[in-house]
């Protein structure tokens, strides 16, 4: 078989166009929705804590509630279309990934316990940080270098707010930096890498 | 010297390899993902994965999950192989007219 240098140029442009769309296009299906409901969900809880911090207590208990009924719900859409991929020599798999979460959230509760930050703002810096340590640890784990960057842009934006927003402002900067990163990449894999 | 690969060089079948390659060894994608991201018809993505199954280079399983029936594709090592070797081929065609 003959081919020509551009076919050949192209052929491989193709190729390598295909393969992170396929990659894209997985991590979309999974994150996607995850990262668009709680990206929205911060954006609300930041801004009504910024507006309205005698509620904050109230405002976050409603909306962290109704982030975990969409993420069930996300779930159980995700579970009834059947996995996009799956790997038969890795039962272990969805059960890790299910684990995974509620050990985050377990761990927290233990360090806030033995830590016992001293302001809201320690306590939010805090579990900000750990979500997004736990993104950085998904990303790696299934290869998807946006949600390692994501974690760790989100991770920077928050010590900034912390150390340097002041702290009336601490809201509002959360708001916009890291409640808008989440959603600004769940918008950005629906639309563009579907 | 790598050589190009008839069955894989069809465009439609290099993409089909492409997208299969870039999964885990071993994890199969869903056969309406894989449609859907490769913009073909049903018709079209059947017809060339049973090219490749015949090949050897791609295995085709047909199951249930909750109880709706699924397809799962996955590149064989043999499919994996004839890809590597004609993207061997492809960079060699074009590292040779760059001399």
């Amino acid at each position: 078989m003959n081919i020509t240098n551009e076919d050949a140029v192209q052929s491989l442009a193709q190729v390598e166009e295909v393969m992170a769309k396929t990659r894209q296009s997985l991590v979309s299906a999974y994150a996607g929705s995850f990262l668009v409901l709680w990206g929205f969900i911060w954006v609300v809880s930041y801004l009504g804590t910024h507006f309205f911090p005698m509620r904050a207590n109230l405002i976050w208990s409603i909306t962290d509630a109704l982030g975990i009924i969409g993420t069930v719900f996300i779930i159980r859409r995700q579970y009834g279309q059947g996995p996009a991929r799956r790997n038969p020599s890795d039962k272990q798999f969805l059960l890790r990934t299910i684990l995974f979460w509620p050990l985050v959230f377990a761990y927290a509760c233990v360090w806030l316990n033995i830590v016992k930050p001293g302001s809201g703002i320690e306590v939010n810096a805090f579990l900000v940080t750990l979500v997004m340590f736990a993104y950085v640890v998904m990303g790696l784990w299934f290869g998807s270098w946006l949600m390692v960057v994501l974690g760790i842009v989100v991770t920077g934006f928050t010590f900034v707010g912390f150390r340097l927003v002041p702290v009336e402002n601490y809201c509002l900067w959360m708001a916009v930096t890291a409640g808008g990163s989440l959603l600004g990449t769940g918008l950005y894999m629906k639309l563009r890498w579907r | 010297m790598a050589q190009l690969d008839n069955t894989i060089h069809q465009p439609v079948r290099l993409q089909i390899m492409s997208s299969l390659v870039a999964l885990n060894a071993g994890e199969e994608i869903e056969f309406v993902y894989l449609r859907k991201i490769l913009n073909l018809t049903d018709g079209n993505l059947g017809a060339h994965l049973a090219k490749l199954e015949e090949a050897g280079y791609v295995k085709v399983k047909k199951t249930f999950v909750a109880r709706k029936p699924r397809t799962f594709i996955t590149a064989t090592g043999k499919g994996r192989d004839a890809f590597e070797e004609h993207i061997l081929a492809l960079r060699q065609i074009i590292g040779g007219s760059q001399k």
